[in-house]
């Protein structure tokens, strides 16, 4: 039987305020690129990579900083990327087939 | 109660903390949940022969309410950094922020969901009325369920139940907010910008395979 991580260990390693400050400002800089983006006149194949990317990075951010999965114990990122990865690959399918992505 | 607390340091066979462990479990779960009903919406996007559609979205109002919401991420932070140096009061101001802009939110999401229905946008007027407003309604209720977990944590901690050694409890409601949080980054990001720009969903998928391989 192994014991419950030291949570004051764990603290240790979180990010601190400075850096959950900085985190928010790069998450708000990037929604104001979104939205700049969003009225730029682009292809919409070029507008989809470049807004995707951008809600990934996000995205990313958000789990690995401010819910510390960049900074805890790999099963709990095992039980969030697993059904991600899966949910991911199950909604390309569905576009696929029933979004004509052939057409 | 001292275990509801998350008080006690159990023994466990993982090593984790269970709460933390189902938490996360969920979590996961609602991945799937929320990918579904996005990926309804996507597929029936642009197939409603009725009624208005992707063009009456909003986008400047909710990029506000976005950035609202992140924002409610950051305070959610600062709260659990407080409590884990003993800073009850701190944990209390940033907790009450992060509730006052959840409530916010759900006021936007109201505002939206009242011009949608003036102009003529109900779940029953067409395939784009129903997938968006039962997903962004279900996101909305998530939204709700944490504005009303936040405030009983604020309530609990004026009575001596949140305290330093029960920052668990904090993280814990914490890890389910920035949930709500990313999830609303995808449905922005996926569902307004890129919906709203008229990108088929095949484009969309296009470029999710790309991004894939």
């Amino acid at each position: 039987m192994a014991t419950i991580h030291d949570h004051a260990a764990e603290h240790g390693r979180h990010p601190g305020v400075r850096q959950y400050i900085t985190i928010a400002v790069i998450l708000g800089i990037i929604t104001l690129i979104e939205v700049g983006i969003f009225f730029l006149e682009i292809t919409s194949w070029l507008m989809a990579m470049i807004l995707l990317t951008l809600s990934l990075s996000k995205f990313a951010l958000v789990v690995g900083y401010f819910m510390h999965l960049k900074f805890d114990d790999k099963r709990f990122m095992a039980l969030f990327v697993i059904p991600m990865i899966a949910m991911v690959s199950i909604a390309v399918v569905l576009l696929a087939v029933f979004g004509n992505l052939t057409r | 109660m001292q275990y509801l607390a998350g008080v006690p340091e159990h023994r466990t066979s993982t090593g984790l903390n269970n709460r933390k462990l189902l938490m996360w479990a969920f979590l996961g779960s609602d991945v799937m949940f929320f990918g579904s009903l996005i990926t309804t919406h996507l597929i029936y996007r642009g197939q409603s022969l009725t009624g208005p559609a992707e063009e009456i979205l909003n986008i400047p109002v909710t990029s506000i309410s976005t950035f609202v919401l992140l924002m409610s991420s950051l305070a959610m932070v600062l709260a659990l950094a407080a409590i884990q140096r003993g800073n009850i009061r701190g944990m209390r101001l940033w907790l009450s922020a992060t509730a006052v802009l959840g409530m916010i939110f759900i006021g936007f999401q109201m505002f939206e969901f009242y011009e949608f229905a003036h102009l003529g946008l109900t779940p029953r007027t067409n395939l784009f009325g129903s997938t968006f407003l039962v997903m962004t309604g279900f996101h909305g209720a998530h939204v709700t369920f944490g504005v009303f977990w936040l405030w009983s944590l604020v309530f609990l901690s004026f009575k001596g139940k949140v305290r330093q050694d029960t920052s668990l409890d904090v993280e814990i409601a914490g890890l389910y907010w920035h949930f709500v949080d990313i999830v609303w980054i995808v449905i922005f990001g996926v569902v307004y910008l890129i919906g709203a720009y008229g990108v088929e969903a095949s484009d969309a998928a296009h470029a999710v395979a790309g991004m894939l391989s």
